[in-house]
C-alpha cells in the first residue's frame, strides 16, 4: 500500500462518524484529566486502558492517541496560572505564562498556549504523515555518545537562561545535577546518596523538586508580601484577542520550535520534557529582546507551547513505526496496543495500515477539536485567579500535594515537597535562580548515564565522543554557545571601561 | 569580617560540597567499570566547591531590590511559619486522617488565618472542593487516595 | 457552573465508555453465574468448617508504577476475578511505586496476618534483597500462586557477526571485553543476570562481560544503531523486531522452544549445548501470617483464574505463558532460585545481603 493510500485510509477511519466520536471523547478526557493536579499523559492512557478492553482496535487507539495529546495540551493551564505545574512537559511553560498571567493578561496567556499547541500539534502531524516511514531511521540514529552531546548542548545554555550572576546561575545548575544523582545508579546498582532510606532509592521525582521550587515557593512568597498590594495574583483575566502584533511575534518561535520540538520528540528517552526547555532557551538566544524572557514575554511561552506538543506527535514515530516505546508515556501507551491484541513493530504499517494511518489522521481531527473545546472555555477557567488570595494559597498547596501524591502515594515525597519549597525561597531571596537548576536536574541524570554507558562501550576511551559525526556537531554547538555569551559580556564590559 | 551576604553564602556552599565529596569518596567502586558511580559526584563536588570559592571572591554586589527581597517584616515571617505549621500538620495526618479529611481542615484553616472574612464560603469550598477532588480520583479515576478514618 | 456541567459531561461519557466497552461482558456474565454455582458447590462439598472466604474488600498491590508489567498483571486479574465471578468482593489496584519493588514490599511487610492485602511480584523480589536494596524478600511474605511466566532472549542486529548463542560464546571466552551487553535494568538484576547466567554455562569470564544499562526503550535502539552488541531482555521486546528481519534471536531462555508464529524460530540456549534456563515466573503473595484456609482459598481461586478463558486472552495479547503452581510448590520454587542467584551475585561481587 502506497503512502499516498495509506492516508486515504487514514482519514475514511478518521472521518467516520465512529472515529470522530472516539477522538472527541479522548481529547475532552485527555485535556480534563491533564488539567488535574499530577495526572499527566501516563496515568490518563494507564487509566483508560482497562475501559478500552473489548472495543475495535482501531477506534480504540484513536481515542488514547487523542487522550495523550490531550493531557499535554491541557497540562499547560496550571503551569500558567498558578505556577504550579502539572507534568514536566510544562515547566518551561510557567517561566513566562505565569508572569504573563499575573499581569493580568491570563486570557491572553492561555490563548496564546492553546493557539501554540494547535500549531504545534498540527505542524508535527503534518510531517508525521509525510516522513514517519522515512524517519524510523532518525528515531535509532542516536547512541550514548550523541545522547552525551545533546544534553551537553542543554546545559550549555544555562549561563544564558538566567539575567544576574552567571556564577549563581553556574551554582544553582550543579546543585540541581547533584540532586540528580540521588538514588540508585543505573550502572553500577549503587544507591546513591540515599541515607539508607528506601524512600531516595529511586531519587526524587521531578514533580516534587519543580512544584516546590515553583509552586511551593510562589506560595510562601505570597504570604510573605500579603500586604503590599502589587504582588501576586491578579484580578483581572484580561481579553482573549491576539493583536496583530502578538501573532506577528508568535509565529517565529511557533513555526521554529515546532520542527524542533517534533525532531527532540522522535528521540528515544528526549521527549516532551527537554524539547520545551530546549526550545525556550533557543528562542531566548536568538531574540533580539532576550531581557523580556521570563517577564511575560509571547515568545517565550509560545515556544515552549508548540515544542512540547510538537514532541508528542514525534514520539509516535517510533512507537508506531518501530514499536519502540521512546518514553514511559509511550511505553504505557505500548500496553494499550498489546490489550487491544495488537503487536506495534516494524510490520505494523504493512500489516495494520487501517490502524496506522487512522491514528495519524485522527490527531489533525484530534488538534482542531481540542482548540475549539478550549478557546470557549479559557475564560472561565482563567477565573481561578480572582478567587481571594488566601483561599488561593491554601487550594494552591492542597493541589500541589494532590499532584505530588498521585504519582508517588508517599507522606515522604510531601515532606520533600515542602523542604524543596523553602529551598526555592532561600533561592529567591538570594538571587539564585531556579530555571538553571531544573535544568540540570532533567538534562544532568541523562548526561551522566549517556557519558558513562559511552565509555564502557569504548573501554574508557575518550575519543567515541569526536568519532561520531552526530555528537561532534553537538559538542561543537555545545562550546560554540557556551564561549559566546562570555565573549559578549567581555566586550561590553570593555566598551563601557 | 563577612562584608557581603554572598561570603556567607558562600561558604555555606563550600560546607555543601565538602559534605557532598565526603560521601562520594565513600561510595563503592568495581573493577572493570571505566567510569564508576563515583566519577560524576566527585567531579560535581569539586566544581561546586571551587564555584563557591569564586563566589566568595566575586565582586557581585545584590542589587537595592534583591536586598529588599530578604528584608522580611517579623509580623510576615510569623505567618509563615505558622503556614508552615498547618502544612506540616497536614502531611502527618495525611494518611491517618484520610485526605478528605485532613485537606477539608486544612484549608479552612489556613485560609482563615490568612484572613479571608467570609466564613460560611470558606466552609463550603474547602468542604466541597476536597469531596469532588476526591471522587474525581478515587471513582472516576480509579486512583486511590487515603480514605483515612472516613467510610469511604 | 461550567466546571460542574463540565465534570458531569466526564461522568456520561465515562458511563457512555464503560457501557461500549461491556458489550461482550455479557456474554461472561453468564459464564460467571454457572461458574460461581460450580464453586460453591464445590466449596460447600469440601466445608469442613475450616472454610474462609474474604470479609472485605480486598486490596491488590502492584510495588510498582501504572502501565508496568506488574501493575498489568495485577489490574488483568483484577478485572478477571471479579468480571468473572471468581471472587465477589470487589479487588482494587494500588500502586506503590518505588524502589525496583522495595516500597510495595515493605508495605505489605506491616500488614502482617491481614488476608485481604496480596500481591504481585516476579524475580525482582528475589534479587533486590540479595543487592541490598532491599530489607524484605520472599521469605517475609507468603506466597499464593503462580500464574505466568515470561522468557528472556539474546538478540544481536540482523547484519551481526554471530550466527548463534555458542559463537557469541566462543568469542566472548578467548575475550570477555569485545562484546558489549545492553539491558534495561541495572546490573545485578533481571536482564543482566540472565545473560551472566548463560556466560556462565558456556564457561565465559562472567566477571568481565560489558553490560550497560539503558532505561526507555534505549536498548533495543542502542543495538539496532550499533553501539552495543547483545541485548538482554524479554522475549516480548524482540519478537516483533525479528519478525520485521531487523535483529536476529541468538536464543531465547526457555527449556523448550516457544509456540507462536515467530516465536517457535527462536532456538533455545540448551538445543545449542548450554545447559541452562531462565524463568520470568510472575505470581502473587500475601503478607506473612496467612492461615492455611486463607491460603487454600486464594490459591483455588487464582488456579480458576490462571484456567479461565478470559484469562487465556490476556495471556495470549500479551505474550505470556501459561504457568500454575500452588502455595507449596511455589515456594520451595522460590527457595531454590534464590540459592542459585545468589552464587551469581557473588561471584559478580554484586551480593549486598
Amino acid at each position: 500500500m502506497g503512502a499516498l493510500e495509506g492516508i486515504a485510509t487514514g482519514f475514511q477511519v478518521a472521518l467516520s462518524l465512529e472515529g470522530i466520536m472516539f477522538v472527541l471523547i479522548g481529547v475532552f478526557v485527555g485535556t480534563f484529566i491533564g488539567m488535574l493536579p499530577g495526572l499527566g499523559p501516563i496515568s490518563a492512557i494507564a487509566i483508560m486502558i482497562p475501559i478500552t478492553y473489548g472495543m475495535d482496535p482501531t477506534m480504540a487507539l484513536v481515542m488514547m492517541a487523542g487522550v495523550y495529546y490531550g493531557a499535554v495540551f491541557g497540562g499547560s493551564t496550571s503551569s500558567i496560572l498558578l505556577n504550579a505545574p502539572g507534568i514536566s512537559g510544562t515547566v518551561a511553560s510557567a517561566f513566562d505564562g505565569y508572569p504573563m498571567a499575573q499581569q493580568g493578561k491570563a486570557g491572553k496567556a492561555l490563548a496564546i498556549a492553546a493557539l501554540s499547541s494547535f500549531v504545534g500539534g498540527t505542524i508535527s502531524v503534518v510531517l508525521l504523515m509525510i516522513f514517519a516511514p522515512m524517519l524510523a531511521s532518525v528515531a535509532i540514529s542516536f547512541g550514548p555518545p550523541a545522547y552525551f552531546a545533546l544534553m551537553l548542548l542543554g546545559l550549555s545554555a544555562i549561563a544564558s537562561l538566567s539575567e544576574g550572576s552567571t556564577i549563581k546561575a553556574m551554582i544553582s545548575a550543579v546543585v540541581g545535577f547533584m540532586i540528580a544523582t540521588i538514588g540508585i545508579d543505573p550502572q553500577t546498582g549503587t544507591a546513591r546518596f540515599n541515607f539508607g532510606s528506601a524512600n531516595l532509592l529511586d531519587g526524587i521525582d521531578f514533580l516534587v523538586i519543580a512544584l516546590g521550587l515553583f509552586a511551593i515557593a510562589e506560595v510562601c512568597y505570597l504570604i510573605m508580601n500579603r500586604a503590599k498590594k502589587s504582588v501576586g495574583t491578579a484580578k483581572e483575566i484580561g481579553s482573549l484577542r491576539l493583536s496583530k502584533n502578538d501573532m506577528k511575534e508568535m509565529s517565529g518561535p511557533v513555526g521554529r520550535q515546532s520542527f524542533l520540538g517534533f525532531i527532540l520528540g522522535i528521540l528515544p528517552g528526549a521527549g516532551a520534557t527537554i524539547a520545551s526547555f530546549i526550545s525556550y532557551i533557543t528562542e531566548k538566544k536568538i531574540a533580539k529582546n532576550p531581557d523580556e524572557f521570563g517577564k511575560g514575554s509571547v515568545k517565550g511561552l509560545a515556544a515552549p507551547e508548540a515544542s512540547n506538543n510538537a514532541a508528542t506527535s514525534g514520539a509516535f514515530v517510533p512507537l508506531l513505526s518501530l514499536g519502540i516505546p521512546g518514553s514511559g508515556t509511550t511505553a504505557v501507551m505500548l500496553g494499550a496496543f498489546l490489550v487491544l491484541g495488537l503487536q506495534p513493530g516494524p510490520m505494523m504499517m504493512t500489516d495494520r495500515p487501517e490502524v496506522f494511518w487512522g491514528i495519524i489522521a485522527s490527531m489533525y481531527i484530534g488538534n482542531i477539536f481540542l482548540l475549539i473545546l478550549n478557546l470557549p472555555l479559557i475564560p472561565y477557567i482563567a477565573r481561578l485567579l480572582t478567587i481571594p488570595r488566601p483561599m488561593l494559597i491554601s487550594l494552591v498547596i492542597m493541589f500541589s500535594f494532590i499532584g505530588v501524591y498521585a504519582i508517588s502515594f508517599s507522606v515522604f515525597d510531601l515532606y520533600l515537597l515542602l523542604a524543596f519549597g523553602v529551598l526555592g525561597l532561600l533561592m529567591r531571596m538570594f538571587a539564585f535562580p531556579a530555571p538553571p537548576f531544573i535544568l540540570a536536574f532533567i538534562l544532568g541524570g541523562m548526561m551522566e548515564q549517556s557519558f558513562r554507558q559511552s565509555m564502557t562501550i569504548s573501554g574508557g576511551n575518550i575519543s567515541i565522543f569526536f568519532e561520531n559525526n552526530i555528537s561532534l556537531v553537538l559538542i561543537i554547538l555545545s562550546v560554540l554557545s557556551f564561549i559566546f555569551p562570555i565573549i559578549k559580556t567581555i566586550r561590553t564590559k570593555k566598551k563601557e571601561a | 569580617m563577612l562584608k557581603n551576604v554572598n561570603q556567607r553564602v558562600a561558604i555555606v556552599l563550600a560546607v555543601l560540597s565538602a559534605f557532598y565529596l565526603v560521601l562520594s569518596y565513600q561510595l563503592p567502586t568495581y573493577p572493570y567499570i571505566p567510569v564508576d558511580a563515583d566519577g560524576v559526584p566527585k567531579a560535581l563536588g569539586w566544581l561546586l566547591l571551587a564555584l563557591s570559592v569564586g563566589l566568595f571572591f566575586s565582586k557581585d554586589r545584590d542589587s537595592e531590590e534583591q536586598k529588599a527581597k530578604r528584608h522580611i517584616p517579623k509580623k510576615d515571617v510569623i505567618s509563615l511559619l505558622v503556614v508552615f505549621l498547618l502544612v506540616f500538620l497536614y502531611i502527618t495526618f495525611f494518611e491517618s486522617l484520610g485526605f478528605i479529611l485532613a485537606t477539608v481542615l486544612f484549608v479552612f484553616s489556613s485560609t482563615w488565618y490568612l484572613g479571608y472574612k467570609k466564613h460560611m464560603v470558606n466552609a463550603i469550598v474547602s468542604i466541597l472542593f476536597p469531596i469532588i477532588l476526591y471522587s474525581i480520583f478515587v471513582y472516576m479515576l480509579q486512583i486511590r487516595l487515603p480514605a483515612g478514618i472516613l467510610p469511604f | 457552573m461550567k466546571k460542574f456541567l463540565a465534570i458531569l459531561l466526564f461522568v456520561f461519557l465515562l458511563g457512555f465508555l464503560a457501557a461500549c466497552g461491556g458489550e461482550d461482558n455479557e456474554e461472561s456474565q453468564n459464564d460467571s453465574d454457572s461458574n460461581e454455582e460450580n464453586t460453591e458447590e464445590s466449596s460447600e462439598g469440601s466445608a469442613e468448617g475450616g472454610e474462609w472466604t474474604p470479609e472485605q474488600n480486598i486490596e491488590m498491590v502492584a510495588p510498582a508504577g501504572a502501565g508496568g508489567g506488574w501493575d498489568t498483571t495485577a489490574r488483568m486479574a483484577a478485572k478477571v476475578l471479579n468480571e468473572e465471578g471468581i471472587i465477589e468482593e470487589s479487588i482494587g489496584v494500588v500502586n506503590k511505586e518505588g524502589a525496583g519493588g522495595a516500597i510495595g514490599w515493605s508495605y505489605i511487610a506491616n500488614q502482617e496476618g491481614n488476608p485481604h492485602s496480596l500481591f504481585v511480584s516476579s524475580s525482582p523480589i528475589l534479587l533486590v534483597p540479595l543487592s541490598g536494596q532491599s530489607d524484605h524478600g520472599h521469605e517475609d511474605f507468603t506466597p499464593i500462586a503462580n500464574v505466568i511466566a515470561d522468557y528472556g532472549a539474546f538478540a544481536v542486529r540482523e547484519d551481526a557477526e554471530w550466527e548463534n548463542l555458542s559463537e557469541l560464546f566462543e568469542q566472548m571466552k578467548e575475550d570477555p571485553s569485545s562484546v558489549t551487553v545492553v539491558g534495561t535494568s541495572s546490573p545485578g538484576s533481571m536482564d543482566h543476570i540472565q545473560f551472566v547466567r548463560f556466560a556462565k554455562a558456556a564457561g565465559v569470564d562472567i566477571t568481565k562481560i560489558k553490560y550497560v544499562s539503558a532505561p526507555d526503550a534505549g536498548g533495543i535502539t542502542q543495538v539496532l544503531n550499533g553501539s552495543a552488541d547483545v541485548f538482554s531482555t524479554g522475549v516480548g521486546e524482540v519478537v516483533e523486531q525479528a519478525r520485521a528481519g531487523e535483529i536476529r534471536v541468538l536464543a531465547v531462555t526457555s527449556e523448550e522452544r516457544l509456540e507462536g508464529e515467530t516465536l517457535s524460530e527462536f532456538p533455545t540456549a540448551k538445543e545449542q549445548g548450554i545447559d541452562e534456563k531462565f524463568i520470568n515466573w510472575r505470581g502473587f503473595f500475601g503478607p506473612a501470617g496467612m492461615t492455611e484456609e486463607q491460603v487454600a482459598y486464594y490459591e483455588q481461586k487464582f488456579k480458576e483464574l490462571s484456567e479461565s478463558d478470559a484469562f487465556a486472552e490476556i495471556r495470549t495479547n500479551y505474550g505470556w505463558n501459561e504457568m500454575f503452581m500452588g502455595s507449596e510448590e511455589y515456594k520451595n520454587f522460590l527457595d531454590e532460585e534464590k540459592e542459585n542467584l545468589k552464587g551469581l551475585l557473588e561471584e559478580l561481587d554484586l551480593l549486598n545481603e
